[in-house]
This record gives structure tokens, C-alpha cells and sequence, in this order.
């Protein structure tokens, strides 16, 4: 398990010297650094938690970079991936890109090019956990709603009127209203301005189907 | 007519016959002295008969003393005659003896005349005759003349030297000669002794020396008669050898004839040439013509003339019978080739006398030769025949355009001069050991054969040799073909290949180039990355020196792993010269560079490579980079064949084992396979399965593997794919000294 939950950059080469030099580039930059020879290594040691970003190669044995970045994908990891990789390979890097990649670098990788990509990298993903987080409890909330509450929640963040509402659900205007100031109070907001964006970062965008969405992101 | 005067008479007849007949035989063989000796003898015997008869019919002192003074002389005559007849017909008798005799008797008779009576008597003083024999004969009474004794001498050393003669000849074994001649003469000079003892009136008979000389005389003439007739017989027989001899002269000039081979003798003293009939036709000689030294030497080709007249003096002088061959001119022009073989007779003073001999007419054998110089002359092949002692003996046109030597330059002279120096000790063993088993044969099999020019200049050539029996020994005929043009036919050929070979290595690592330069990419990762750390903690207060050192150390590092890529890189790309790269070669170490090359390349294809690599492989002369190229090509044919494979299944397998003397390296995989039928095609030029190749790769793969003697083959493998393999000789020597400059 990784010492501390500061930021690390998580460099996968299987040449030793490269491993070791760009380790130490990193290192120089005052980042923390934890390498590994194979995507395998990494796999092993792998904790969602730690923050930080992954310095990847491209062509490797057994498993490649682009293989990693797939596993990890499919893993829901939101580590960034910067990739280095020798000349040529315009196929790979167009596929890596495609399938999220931060960014991608030829070796040899300039300092100036590397350190900026890999700071920005690890903002991302701090900005991302951050985002992460709040989600996270946004949805907390959201599950806290009775399913009758968050059909009324659903509808207001679609702009309706209680009376529209009440229309649409078959039940009393008052009765959409007692729904409504629940919700409000479950949700902890002052106004239905702040419920919709509640609602947009959870995915859910005014009525268009009445089944209820859980926030997929968040079911890491 | 008493007996004694019959007697004494007969005896003088019978001396005086022999006198005749041997002074008529001697008359007509002048230089047998012999002849005359016995007659001179036999008158002497004769005249002694007669003056003894006339002693004794003596009627006077007077008478009787005149008669013993002059006896003396026919005495003198015989005794000397006796004693050159011993020595000339005898060969006996010592010389000095001989002379004693002779000058004893000379002065016998000088003394004899000096006397007033005699040698034998001072004075005789009275006649007392008595009867004997029928008749009265006088016998002196007188002194005895002590000078006498000196007559007696020389009748005791006459003794000596007939005994000594005698014992001379019998001992030769000429028995005969010696108990008739030797035998009478001894009888002769004992009974010689009766004169003495009658003048010293020991006894008292009449004087009978006649009969003791002419027995003598007789016993000699007896021997020469036997000379005369034995001769005779020798005459005879003489003459019918001759008469054989001349047959078979006959018989041989018809079989001379028949061989075109005259017979020829020269008188030199008359400087008369007899030659055979069939030679005067030959040489345009009329039957009756008289030929002379001059004549004969008229036909001989006037360039030839010098060199006869050289042998026919060096012949005449030492006797040598060396053979010439030389050129007669006949009447009609016609230029023919004659041997001459001759034999000189000398006489006693070593003059030559007699010269004879052989002709033969050689026109045909010479034709036949002229006709096989030109052939052989004519002939692209140049030919030089050796004798056992390695001496050249013949040589052909093509030799000389060949060697820039002349004709005269190269016969009788050792072949080894036209060795290069390095090689010569070598082929003096070889040519000897060729002596011991000559058996038709290229030459220095398996080595490359050089010729050395007249200028030091070197030629590439081909040998083969024959041995050719001949009545002079053993010879090796030696046919050399000029092989510069195919050498450099050879080298162009050599030199096409490698372009070719090259050409498919560039091709070969532009289908790796990504990789390869993947390959370059890491280190200079490294090296960057390390530096730029490096820059940025020295831009620190507080510095990490050792940190500092450890990056420097790995940036070292890292720019020598970039330099041996390159440098691998390089050795492929580059072009060098051909067949000029021979090194100990370890074929895992070739596999592996290559390994190192295409590392990139097969993790990007997600081709798996096993290795099952012999320990401890001897090591292969070889081209290191055309061996890589070879491992290269058999791993990128393998990768293709797997492209389209199941990513699990892209499996590799590079083995290396030691198999009868060579090493065998295979490559396995797992692709396509090959059908049966194409195992064999793959190899062929522009044969090829792949969309973009060019079919070079494998047929450059064999002829490589050709290049070095081994084998390349391709087998199907039990369940899927193909395996490639090729197999290298480890005794396998390269001629390094291939290319001369």
C-alpha cells in the first residue's frame, strides 16, 4: 500500500533506466514517485485511493499501455494517463487519446513538456476526486428522497408547475406541495435554482422517464 | 766316302735347305726378323759342318790352325742369332745376360784374330790322326790358350740364359715351345762343352758342334713351321669369316635399307666415304660416285653445317658417339631430317683412322613433332612438361604469352621459377610427393593456385597434371588455365550478391525501422530525463552531490547502450566489402544481437520468443553480419507468418544444438505452416506469400548459407507452422587470400 495519501505519480516502464531517470525528473520537481516495471507490478498494487496520475509506456511486454488503460477504464479508475512512447506509433496515440488519455508525449520527453503535463495531470485529479466527493454526497442525499419525493424532484428540476405536477402524478397540488418542501429540506437547498444544479451534477436533467436513476458514477 | 764326311755333309745340306727356305719366307714377310734369325742361324750351323769336316781331313798344322781361327766367325754368328731369336721369338731371356753373351763373343773373336794361332790353342803343334768311324781324322795336339776360359764363359752364361729363357716360357704355359726349343738349346750349349774338354785333352774325339747347333736349328725351324702353318690355317679361316663378314655386311645394309638406315664408313687417311646404296639415293648420290668429306658435307643444310662440323671434330678427337640431327638439302630441294650416330677408330698412336656410322632418316619423326608443336603451340591451354629433377622440358606458346618468358628462359630450368616465392618450399614437397603417386590429377585441390610472371606479377591459375610415361622416366605434363577473367567474373559475381544481400538488409531493418528506433528512443530517454533531474536538483541550495554522481553514471551508462545500437545498426546497414568480414563466429551470440534488434518489434507484434541455446557451441569462421542477416530474416518470416494468429499463440522458439561437426540453428513458429510442395520453393528467388515482399529474403538467406558451405532447410511442424533451419560446417576454413589486389 502506498505510505501516504499525498499525490504520487505512478511511473510503468519496463526499461530500468528509463524507469529510474524520469523517476528522478519527477523526483526533482518535488513529486512523489512509485514505479513499477510491468502493468501487471502496478495491477497488484493498485489502490483507488491514492491520488496522483500515471506516467505510462506505450509498448511493453505482456500487457501494454494501452491494454492498462482498458483494465483501468473498465476498473472506473480516474487516474490520468500520460503516455510516452517512442516515434511513430500515431495509430496507438490516436487510440489512446480516444480512450481518455491526458496526454501523450514522444520520448525522449522534454522536462518542460513532462512536469507541466503531470502537475496538470494531478490537479485533474484532485479537481476530479473533489468533484468526486461532493457527488458523492449529493447522492447521499438524493438517496435519502421516498420515490414519490423524487419523482416531484424530477419534475420541478424540469421547470414544471405544482400544478403540472400534481397533473402528471395524479395527486393534489397540496399534496405536491408537502412533496416539495420535503425534498428541499432532504436536499438542503434554499431554492429550486440550486436544486437543478444539485441535480445536473447528479445526472439528473428534468423528467424525461420516470424511472428512477442511480448516480452510476458514484457506484465505484 | 766314309760315314762321317755323309754325315757331316747332310748335316751342312740339311742347315743350308732350312737357310733358303726361311730367307724366302722371310724375304716375303720382311717385318718377321724371326725368319731371317733361323736362316742366319742355319748357314752359321752349315758353314760350322763344313769347317769341322775340313778339320778333320786336315793335313797340315798349318792347315788345321787356320781352320780353327776362322771357325770362330759362323760361332759368333749362330751364338748371337741363337740369343736375339730367343728374346724376339721366346719373349724370354734376360737382357743383360743377352747383351754379356753377345759382347763376351764379340770380343771372343776379336781376341781370337789378335792371337797368332788362336782363342783355343796358343800353338798347335802337331796333328794326330787316328781312325774313327770308318775314316782317318786329324785332332790337334797343341797348348791350350787360357784366354780360351772367356770362350768357355760365354758357352756357361749361353747355358744360363737358354735354362733361364726356358723356365720363362714354361712357366708362360706355353709348355711345348719350351720343351722343344728351350730343350734343344740347352742340349745344344751342354753338349757345346765337349770343344772345351777336347782342347783341354780331357777326352778325344773329333769336334761334332755342328750337330749340337743344327738340332738347335732344326727344334726352331720345327716351331716356326708350326707358326707358318698355323697361320696358314688362320688364313683360311680368315677368309671364310670374311666371306661371312662381308654377308652379313650385306644382310645388314638390306635391313638397314629397310629401316631407312645407312651405313657409312670413312677412311680418313684417304678421306674415302663408302656409303650404303640406298643413302646415295637418299641423299641424291649417284651408285658410282666417289664421295669425300667435302662432298657429304656440301648437302647439309648450310645452317646446320657448323653444329656437324663441331661434332665430327669433337668426335674425331675424343671418340664421342653423341648423335646430331641435323638437315640435308637435296638436288630437288627437298630439306630432310637426318640422325648421324658415329664410331672412330684410332690406330696405336691414338690417330684417328676410321670413322663409321649410322644415318637415319628422322624427316617423318620431326614432321610429327613439328606438327605436335604447332598443335600443342596452337592450343588455349598452356602446357609445360617436367622431368623427375623438376627441370622443365617443354613448353607451348601459350606458356610464354602466360609467364612473359621466352622459350630459351624456361627449358632445363627448375618450375619452381614460376612459383610465387611463398609457395615455392611447398611445392617442392608436393612435386616430389607427386613423384611417389603421379596419377592424373587437378592440382593443389581445394587451394587457390597462383603463377608468377617474368615481371614478379601474380596470376590466378588452374593446374592438371598427367603423368607420361616415356623412355627417358617419369614426366608430368602440367596443363595451366589463366583463371584471372572467371576470378574476376567470380568477385563481380561475388560483389552482385552482396549488393544484393545488403539491398535485402536494408530492406529487412526498414521493416524493423520503428522499433529500431524505439530501440534508440530508450536510452535517450534515460539520458534526457536523467540530465534535466540533474539540472533541477543542482538548481537547488542544498545539493545531493551523490545524486548528482549516480545520474552522471547512469547518463554514461545510457549513451554506451545508445552507441552499441547503433553500432549494431550500423554493421547491418553498412555495405563493406565481400567474403572480407571472416571472424570466429558464436551463432547464440548472433542470435541474440538480433534478439536485442527486434526486441521492439515483437513485443509490438506480441510475438513470445523462446530460446533453447546449446552451451558451449564452437565457434564458425564466418560473416557475422551476413549470419545476423540470415537470423534476422528466418525471425521477421516467423513474426509474419504469426500475424494472423491468435495474440496467445504468437509463439517464437529459437534452438541451437551441435550436430555431426556443425551447428544447426533452428527457428520454430507458429503461424501458417507451409504446404509440402512449397518447402522446397520458399528458397527460390521472388517466390514469396507476403503482399509487399519481394521473394529475396529466403534466396538470399541460401545463398549465404551457400557461401558458407552449409545447408538451409525448411521442415513442417507437427501441429501448426514451419521451422526454418540451417546448419554450418564448424571445420569450415574460408580462403581468406581470396582477392589479390
Amino acid at each position: 500500500m502506498l505510505p501516504h495519501p499525498s499525490p504520487t505519480v505512478f511511473v510503468i516502464d519496463d526499461d530500468a533506466a528509463v524507469r529510474k531517470a524520469v523517476s528522478r525528473l519527477l523526483r526533482s520537481a518535488g513529486l512523489a514517485v512509485a514505479v513499477f516495471a510491468s502493468p501487471r507490478e502496478f495491477l497488484a498494487q493498485y489502490d483507488p485511493d491514492m491520488p496522483g496520475c500515471l506516467v505510462l509506456d506505450l509498448a511493453m511486454p505482456d500487457i501494454n499501455g494501452l491494454q492498462l488503460q482498458t483494465t483501468l477504464g473498465k476498473k472506473g479508475c480516474t487516474l490520468p494517463i500520460i503516455f510516452l512512447t517512442g516515434h511513430g506509433d500515431v495509430s496507438k496515440s490516436v487510440q489512446a487519446m480516444k480512450h481518455g488519455a491526458f496526454d501523450f508525449f514522444s520520448k525522449p520527453v522534454k522536462e518542460k513538456d513532462l512536469l507541466p503535463a503531470v502537475r496538470a495531470a494531478i490537479e485533474r485529479d484532485a479537481v476530479a476526486r473533489r468533484e468526486q466527493a461532493k457527488r458523492s454526497e449529493i447522492c447521499a442525499r438524493l438517496d435519502t428522497l421516498t420515490p414519490r419525493e423524487r419523482e416531484v424532484l424530477e419534475h420541478v428540476v424540469a421547470g414544471k408547475l405544482n400544478k403540472q405536477i400534481a397533473s402528471d402524478l395524479g395527486i393534489t397540488e397540496a399534496t405536491v406541495k408537502m412533496h416539495r418542501a420535503r425534498v428541499m429540506t432532504k436536499m438542503k437547498v434554499q431554492g429550486v435554482a440550486d436544486l437543478v444544479r444539485l441535480a445536473e451534477v447528479c445526472g439528473i436533467r428534468g423528467i424525461v422517464t420516470s424511472t428512477p436513476q442511480l448516480c452510476h458514477l458514484c457506484s465505484v | 766316302m766314309s760315314w762321317i764326311t755323309v754325315l757331316w755333309s747332310m748335316n751342312s745340306a740339311v742347315c743350308l735347305t732350312l737357310a733358303a727356305f726361311y730367307f724366302v719366307v722371310w724375304c716375303r714377310e720382311r717385318e718377321n726378323w724371326v725368319h731371317l734369325l733361323l736362316s742366319s742361324s742355319a748357314i752359321a750351323a752349315a758353314a760350322i759342318a763344313v769347317f769341322e769336316l775340313a778339320m778333320m781331313h786336315a793335313d797340315t798344322v798349318e792347315q788345321y790352325q787356320a781352320l780353327v781361327l776362322w771357325i770362330h766367325v759362323p760361332v759368333w754368328a749362330l751364338i748371337v742369332s741363337f740369343v736375339i731369336f730367343v728374346r724376339l721369338y721366346l719373349h724370354a731371356g734376360r737382357l743383360w745376360l743377352a747383351w754379356s753373351i753377345c759382347s763376351l763373343r764379340t770380343l771372343v773373336l776379336i781376341l781370337n784374330f789378335i792371337f797368332t794361332s788362336s782363342i783355343n790353342y796358343r800353338q798347335i803343334t802337331g796333328l794326330r790322326q787316328f781312325s774313327w768311324g770308318g775314316d782317318i781324322i786329324s785332332v790337334p795336339i797343341g797348348v791350350a790358350n787360357p784366354w780360351g776360359l772367356l770362350s768357355s764363359m760365354s758357352l756357361l752364361l749361353l747355358l744360363i740364359f737358354f735354362v733361364d729363357a726356358t723356365i720363362t716360357v714354361w712357366r708362360r704355359g706355353d709348355r711345348r715351345r719350351a720343351l722343344v726349343v728351350g730343350g734343344s738349346m740347352i742340349l745344344g750349349a751342354i753338349l757345346a762343352w765337349h770343344v772345351p774338354l777336347v782342347i783341354w785333352g780331357i777326352i778325344d774325339i773329333p769336334f761334332f758342334l755342328c750337330f749340337a747347333y743344327s738340332g738347335i736349328v732344326v727344334a726352331m725351324g720345327y716351331e716356326l713351321s708350326n707358326d707358318i702353318a698355323r697361320a696358314a690355317q688362320l688364313a683360311r679361316r680368315l677368309k671364310v669369316s670374311q666371306a661371312a663378314l662381308r654377308k652379313s655386311e650385306q644382310d645388314m645394309d638390306i635391313a638397314a635399307n629397310a629401316v631407312d638406315l645407312a651405313l657409312w664408313t670413312w677412311d680418313i687417311p684417304s678421306d674415302e666415304i663408302r656409303i650404303s646404296h640406298k643413302a646415295r639415293a637418299v641423299l641424291g648420290f649417284s651408285p658410282s660416285e666417289k664421295l669425300d668429306a667435302e662432298r657429304i658435307r656440301n648437302v647439309i643444310h648450310p645452317e646446320d653445317r657448323d653444329m656437324v662440323r663441331k661434332a665430327v671434330k669433337n668426335s674425331l678427337q675424343t671418340g664421342a658417339e653423341n648423335p646430331v640431327e641435323y638437315r640435308v638439302v637435296l638436288p630437288d630441294g627437298e630439306i630432310r631430317w637426318l640422325v648421324r650416330r658415329s664410331r672412330t677408330e684410332f690406330d696405336r698412336n691414338g690417330k684417328p683412322v676410321l670413322m663409321h656410322g649410322i644415318l637415319f632418316d628422322i624427316t617423318e619423326r620431326r614432321l610429327a613433332e613439328e606438327r605436335l608443336r604447332l598443335v600443342v603451340d596452337a592450343t588455349a591451354t598452356a602446357m609445360i612438361m617436367v622431368n623427375k629433377e623438376g627441370r622443365i622440358t617443354l613448353i607451348n606458346k601459350r606458356v610464354e604469352t602466360l609467364f612473359g618468358y621466352k622459350r630459351d628462359e624456361l627449358i632445363d630450368q627448375p618450375v619452381e621459377m614460376l612459383v610465387p616465392e611463398r609457395f615455392r618450399s611447398q611445392h617442392l614437397g608436393d612435386r616430389h610427393g607427386y613423384f611417389c603417386d603421379p596419377q592424373a590429377r587437378p592440382m593443389g585441390a581445394g587451394r587457390e593456385l597462383f603463377g608468377r610472371r617474368k615481371d614478379g606479377s601474380e596470376v590466378p591459375i588452374e593446374i592438371g597434371l598427367s603423368p607420361i610415361h616415356t623412355s627417358k622416366g617419369l614426366l608430368v605434363l602440367a596443363s595451366i588455365i589463366d583463371i584471372s577473367e572467371r576470378k574476376l567474373a567470380e568477385l563481380e559475381a561475388a560483389r552482385q550478391r552482396h549488393e544484393l544481400a545488403h539491398l535485402a538488409r536494408v530492406t529487412s531493418l526498414g521493416e524493423l525501422s520503428s522499433s529500431l528506433a524505439h530501440e534508440l528512443t530508450h536510452p535517450l530517454t534515460a539520458i534526457l530525463s536523467n540530465a534535466q533531474a540533474a539540472q533541477r536538483f543542482l538548481a537547488d541550495d542544498d545539493v545531493d552531490l551523490n545524486e548528482i554522481r549516480e545520474i552522471l553514471n547512469d547518463i554514461v551508462a545510457e549513451d554506451q547502450r545508445a552507441g552499441e545500437v547503433i553500432h549494431r545498426l550500423r554493421s547491418l546497414l553498412k555495405k563493406g566489402e565481400p567474403q572480407k568480414h571472416c571472424d570466429d563466429v558464436d551463432m547464440n551470440e548472433v542470435a541474440r544481437d538480433v534478439l536485442k534488434l527486434m526486441r521492439n518489434d515483437l513485443i509490438n507484434q506480441n510475438v513470445t520468443v523462446d530460446t533453447d541455446l546449446a552451451q558451449n557451441l564452437p565457434a564458425i569462421r564466418a560473416d557475422r553480419v551476413q549470419l545476423q542477416q540470415v537470423v534476422l530474416n528466418l525471425l521477421l518470416n516467423a513474426c509474419e507468418a504469426m500475424t494472423a494468429s491468435d495474440a496467445s499463440e504468437r509463439q517464437l522458439l529459437i534452438t541451437s544444438k551441435l550436430e555431426n561437426g556443425a551447428v544447426r540453428m533452428s527457428v520454430t513458429d507458429r503461424g501458417g505452416g507451409i504446404p509440402e510442395e512449397k518447402l522446397e520453393q520458399v528458397f527460390e528467388r521472388f517466390f514469396t506469400t507476403k503482399k509487399e515482399g519481394m521473394g529475396l529474403g529466403l534466396s538470399i538467406c541460401r545463398s549465404i548459407i551457400d557461401q558458407h558451405e552449409g545447408k538451409i532447410w525448411a521442415t513442417k511442424n507437427a501441429d501448426c507452422g514451419a521451422t526454418f533451419h540451417f546448419s554450418l560446417p564448424t571445420n569450415h576454413v574460408r580462403n581468406e587470400a581470396v582477392i589479390t589486389e
